[in-house]
This record gives C-alpha cells, sequence and structure tokens, in this order.
C-alpha cells in the first residue's frame, strides 16, 4: 500500500490529537499535516500536495467549508470529507454540493476506516 | 415564567429536547467509550436569577466550568454546557486517556472541554435545528469558569429568561454529571415559542 499524505485541519488542538491517533492506528506509515485554520490549510495544501484532506468547518477565518471548496476545486484527486461537530442538515447538503464527504464528530474508527479506503491504489 | 408557552408546546419542547439530547449524549458516549446516562430534561423556563441558584444547588455550591456558545436563527441566545469543576478533569482523563500523555492532561484541560462542548452542543443544536426544519448558526465555543451566576453570564436580568434543562449527562462509572442551558431574551423566548407551535401545528397537520 502506498503511504499517504492526509491534511488534517481543525483549529482545536486536542481535536487534531485525538483525529491524529485515530489515524496513526489505522495508517502508522502516512504523513499527517496539521492545519488550524482554512487559511493554513490552503498553504499546507501546496506544500504537500495531500492525498487526503479532514477539515473541521466552525473555524475561524474563513472557515472549513470555504477551504473545502478551494481544495475540490485545486486538489480534483484528493478524497476531502468535512469532519464536523455541526450535524445540521443544510451542512450536509452543501458537502454533497461542493463534492466532500461528512463525516462527524465524534470520529468512529470505521467510518474514518471507510473514509481512509476511498481512494486508496487497489496495487 | 412558564406562561411563555402554552402545555402542549411545552411536551412540544420537552419532547425535542430529549431527542437533541439524546442525540448529544450518543455523541458524549462515543467520546468517553462508556454509556452515558441520561435523565429526562425537565425543561423550564427562569429568570436568570433563579437559574444560579438552581445551577449553584446543582453543584453543591462549588465552582463550575461550562462551554459557552452563541447561536442565531429566528431565535437567539446563548447554549451553555455546564459540569462541576472539580469533576471536569475525569471527563477530560476518559476521553483522551489513550491520545495523550498523563502529564500533558492538565495542560490540555481547558482545550479538550472546549471540544467536548463543542460536539456536544453541537450534536445538541443540531438536532433542534433539523426538527425544527431551521439553520442555526453558532459562534466559536469558548471556555468559562465560575459559580451560577457568572456562569451564566446574563447581560440583563430583567428581559432574558433560562431555558433550563436538567439534564444529567451522567457518565455511569466516571461519576460526572453535566447540565444544559439555554440563555435567551424575552423576544427570542417567543420566537422560540412560535416556532415550537408552528411545528406543533405541522406535526398535527401530519
Amino acid at each position: 500500500m502506498t503511504d499517504m499524505t492526509i491534511l488534517l485541519v481543525d483549529d482545536s488542538r486536542v481535536a487534531r490529537m485525538m483525529t491524529g491517533a485515530a489515524i496513526m492506528r489505522l495508517r502508522p506509515n502516512w504523513r499527517i499535516v496539521e492545519a488550524a485554520s482554512g487559511e493554513e490549510a490552503l498553504a499546507a495544501a501546496a506544500a504537500a500536495a495531500p492525498d487526503f484532506v479532514l477539515m473541521d468547518v466552525n473555524m475561524p477565518g474563513i472557515g472549513g467549508m470555504a477551504a473545502a471548496t478551494y481544495l475540490r476545486r485545486d486538489y480534483p484527486q484528493a478524497a476531502i470529507s468535512l469532519l464536523t461537530a455541526n450535524i445540521q442538515d443544510p451542512i450536509r447538503e452543501q458537502a454533497d454540493r461542493i463534492g466532500v464527504g461528512f463525516l462527524i464528530k465524534p470520529l468512529r474508527e470505521d467510518a474514518l476506516a471507510h473514509f481512509l479506503d476511498s481512494r486508496e491504489d487497489p496495487s | 415564567m412558564t406562561s411563555i408557552i402554552g402545555e402542549i408546546e411545552h411536551d412540544a419542547v420537552t419532547e425535542i429536547l430529549n431527542i437533541a439530547v439524546g442525540q448529544a449524549a450518543a455523541s458524549l458516549s462515543r467520546l468517553v467509550e462508556d454509556e452515558v446516562t441520561l435523565s429526562v430534561p425537565f425543561v423550564e423556563f427562569l429568570s436568570p436569577d433563579q437559574s444560579a441558584i438552581r445551577l449553584d444547588e446543582a453543584t453543591g455550591g462549588g465552582l463550575s466550568v461550562a462551554v459557552r456558545q452563541e447561536f442565531h436563527s429566528s431565535f437567539s441566545g446563548d447554549i451553555l454546557l455546564i459540569f462541576p469543576e472539580r469533576k471536569s478533569l475525569d471527563l477530560v482523563r476518559s476521553m483522551l486517556a489513550d491520545t495523550v500523555p498523563l502529564d500533558q492532561l492538565t495542560e490540555l484541560e481547558q482545550e479538550a472541554l472546549i471540544e467536548v462542548g463543542n460536539i456536544i452542543l453541537n450534536a445538541c443544536l443540531g438536532s433542534l435545528a433539523n426538527q425544527l426544519g431551521l439553520t442555526i448558526e453558532s459562534s466559536l465555543p469558548t471556555y468559562v469558569c465560575g459559580r451560577g451566576a457568572s456562569i451564566l453570564d446574563s447581560k440583563n436580568v430583567e428581559s432574558e429568561l433560562v431555558m433550563f434543562l436538567q439534564v444529567d449527562f451522567s457518565v455511569a462509572a466516571k461519576g460526572v454529571r453535566g447540565y444544559l442551558a439555554f440563555v435567551m431574551d424575552i423576544v427570542s423566548a417567543h420566537s422560540f415559542a412560535a416556532t415550537v407551535s408552528a411545528y406543533v401545528a405541522r406535526v398535527m397537520a401530519g
């Protein structure tokens, strides 16, 4: 399995630690790049060209929805999903419209595993 | 204060909040990997002063910590998730034990509580919004610590009231118990009541 790069975006350090720990359990060899805002995520993506992105929604600055929209446009091959506590239907529908996934906090490991399987090279 | 809504609407609010709080409890249960028992929320509309007294009684007069988020929709206000201060580190421990070395837990306590609050308050607000067919915007969560009155931080005790939910999020094995409070002004409380009335009318009409 090819080792991949995953960009983890959340303004909460604790949330990044929890999600990061779950990723390390499932994919110990993957490279995890962290960003604490939508703006940082765009810069980090430009430097790291991530294969996967997990994006919080409610963050200071441009927020996760706008950042996910830009990343969807600029990295069409990347698997991108929102990871949010905001379970409202309009957020889910907006994720659908911009072509990204929707995962809810707290993140279930089986849901994360399913996301991480979503674009891996079958070889 | 309960006269702000009729009897049927009060029942509807209790039911709607039961479902919303159930969603929040499920989130908490997944976070702490433990069963969260949930008492049926008893919803009261109280003045800020009455609420502060109630909160201090519930926490045995000790300090409380809370995560607060402003929310905006056709009704607006603050929603708070409140825990007794002396128990908050236990909650953080049960949530982060596998992730963070023990010596870093205290340093991360505040941030961890904010994240717990973020998840639980959004689960509650989100369920409320989905049931009532609304979009509810919310601010970033903030951390507060103090006694009842400073936790509730009513801007105007004359014109605000608190929808106080005696919700026990009891994490069985940890003995941690939390409370939820919505602080709204009178205008927002009336808008909330009207929204619930419309919801009841829709449900009755099938």
